[in-house]
């Protein structure tokens, strides 16, 4: 089973120390530290290109940092080399990690290929080695809980996009993760549409599940999380929780950016 | 299988004598030679598959030497006209199998193999030997068209599947390694399925390409339906038992609506295969005539 019972309230959940990142000469990511602890909401904010996808790609490593250590559940990802390049040197504690750390993009990225029930089985059965039957049934619970439990049998190119991207968080929530990472999850929805996702994601932070949300969105942001991180050119710039960091905003680059968005205070 | 009638063919007239005209051993020949194009058909069409799938495979592959195989395996076929593969393919591989053959049978006789423009080899390294029934005539030169067009047509199909995996969007790849599964089930799961949409409307050209290219056999030597329908349709004097002038036109009209019938049902067939691999669902239905497959399953 996914071990997401294991950690106790003591140990962070996923735990970033120091993270370095660079495509080529481009310094992407210099020097980050984050805890999400057990029930943690995460707000990742900061204008564009200022390294937030990159950062919760790293979360999972599908981008490998250069520098910097990264801690899942107490366990420090071990690493190796390949060609002159830092890889993980663990395949099962790869899998570990990535399992237990769902990741919704903002286009959603469902299979096109597979029905939206078989999109949200196909880990569990491949990856998790459950029960086909048992995870059709909590699939359909899922897609259920998302409100398209009558979407089972599409394919994602017949469904709207709202429908997709909560097909995608029914997919991420079915290999019950011990933390849920969301990369602009409304960014690519009309209003309408964005209105149902964050309702979703609204419910799933009352239920206590560990989330980190790259968002532009600041309403989403003040709404759910608990601790906002504002990062700019690949440093955080100013972090704490909602109101410090929307009410009470120290940094003039902060202001700027909410400013900007529009949606201070 | 003659009818009772024709035993006298000098004395018939109208649909009887064209009957009985039509079922002579000779035309029973020309039937059956329909049966070496879908022979030919059945066994180049799964073995080009395989070809493609290695060449696409060694072109991917991590390892330098391999990759470099299949890129001039590729590009060398593609550089080449098909009639001149088709005509090269065949003689150097029955020398070279000939060649092998007089080096093992016939290893006292020291005189070259090449002399002057002569290709000689002792008469046991001859292949077929000289003894053998015609058939295996025939069968040795099938199998050399076999592998002539399994070479040229594998190397277009590693072209096409090369490409297609090539297309599948990279997000769908990413996503499936985010979820925990390894490479082999990337592969498995999502790459290969999400490659035949990309993959089939080639493929779909090249099965057109090769029906169309099978008259070639009759440029190998093989008594195809090209060759019978020369031999039947030439003008046949009254020496023959069934006199008649030049007919050669009604007989390659009957071979071009075979081909328009086979491949109008290949066409039809792959229309169904593209809808039932297509990517995108809503709009293969909805637009029965041409799917359309690319551009999307963003
Ligand atoms: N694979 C890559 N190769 C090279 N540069 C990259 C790559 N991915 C990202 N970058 C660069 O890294 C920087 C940060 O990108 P990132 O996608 O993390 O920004 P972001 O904060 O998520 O922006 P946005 O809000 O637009 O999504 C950008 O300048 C981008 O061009
Ligand atoms: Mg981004």
């Amino acid at each position: 089973m996914n071990s997401n019972t294991g950690s106790t309230g003591s140990v962070p959940v996923i735990e970033l120390r120091n993270i370095h990142k660079k495509y080529d000469d481009l310094e992407v990511l210099k020097g980050i530290d984050l805890v999400a602890n057990k029930g943690d909401v995460i707000a990742l904010i900061g204008s564009s290109g200022s390294g937030k996808s990159t950062l919760l790609r790293c979360a999972n490593l599908l981008e490998i940092p250069q520098q910097g250590d990264i801690i899942f559940q107490g366990q420090a990802v071990t690493w190796g080399k390949k060609k002159g390049q830092r890889t993980p040197s663990d395949k099962n504690q790869l899998q570990q990690m990535r399992t237990n750390l769902s990741m919704v993009f903002q286009q959603f990225n469902l299979w096109a290929h597979m029905t939206v029930l078989q999109n949200v089985v196909e880990a569990p059965i491949t990856v998790l080695k459950q029960n086909p039957a048992e995870a059709n049934n909590r699939g359909r619970e899922l897609l259920d809980k998302v409100g398209i439990g009558d979407k089972c049998d599409q394919f994602p190119s017949q469904l709207s996009g709202g429908q997709q991207q909560r097909a995608a968080i029914a997919r991420a929530l079915a290999m019950n993760p011990a933390a849920m990472l969301f990369d602009e999850p409304t960014s690519a929805l009309d209003p309408e549409l964005e209105a149902e996702v964050v309702r979703v994601i609204q419910a799933l932070a009352l239920e206590g599940r560990t989330m980190i949300i790259v968002t532009h969105d600041m309403k989403l942001a003040y709404d759910v999380a608990n601790h906002v991180i504002f990062l700019h050119d690949g440093v955080i710039v100013e972090q704490g929780t909602p109101d410090e960091v929307f009410k009470n905003t120290r940094s003039p680059r902060l202001q700027q950016f909410l400013a900007a968005t529009g949606q201070e205070g | 299988m003659s009818l009772q009638y024709c035993a006298d063919p000098s004395l018939l007239h109208g649909w009887q004598w064209l009957s009985c005209y039509l079922l002579t051993p000779k035309h029973q020949l020309f039937y059956t030679s329909f049966l070496v194009v879908f022979a030919l058909l059945a066994i180049t069409a799964p073995v080009v598959l395989l070809l493609g799938f290695a060449g696409a495979m060694a072109k991917r592959s991590s390892f330098l030497p391999l990759r470099w195989f299949g890129s001039i395996y590729t590009s060398m076929v593609r550089g080449v006209p098909d009639v001149i593969f088709f005509l090269f393919v065949p003689i150097a591989l029955d020398q070279l199998v000939e060649y092998a053959r007089h080096k093992i049978k016939c290893p006292d006789i020291t005189a070259p193999v090449y002399q002057g423009s002569d290709f000689i080899v002792c008469a046991a390294a001859k292949m077929p030997t000289s003894n053998a029934d015609a058939w295996v005539h025939q069968l040795w030169g099938f199998s050399l068209a076999v592998i002539a067009f399994s070479i040229v047509f594998g190397a277009f199909a590693a072209n096409t599947i090369h490409g297609a995996l090539q297309a599948v969007p990279h997000n769908q790849l990413e996503t499936a390694r985010a979820y925990g599964m390894s490479d082999s089930q990337v592969f498995r799961r999502v790459h290969l399925p999400q490659m035949w949409t990309y993959a089939l409307p080639g493929l779909s050209n090249l099965w057109m390409i090769l029906v169309k290219a099978t008259p070639l056999l009759f440029l190998l030597g093989v008594e195809d339906i090209v060759y019978w329908a020369r031999e039947l349709g030439g003008a046949k004097t009254s020496y023959f038992e069934y006199p008649h002038p030049d007919w050669r036109l009604w007989y390659f009209l009957a071979l071009l609506v075979f081909y328009l019938l086979l491949t109008w049902l290949s066409g039809k067939f792959f229309a169904r295969l593209t809808d039932k691999f297509s990517v995108d669902k809503s709009r293969s239905k909805a637009n029965s005539i041409k799917p359309t497959l690319i551009g999307i399953g963003r």
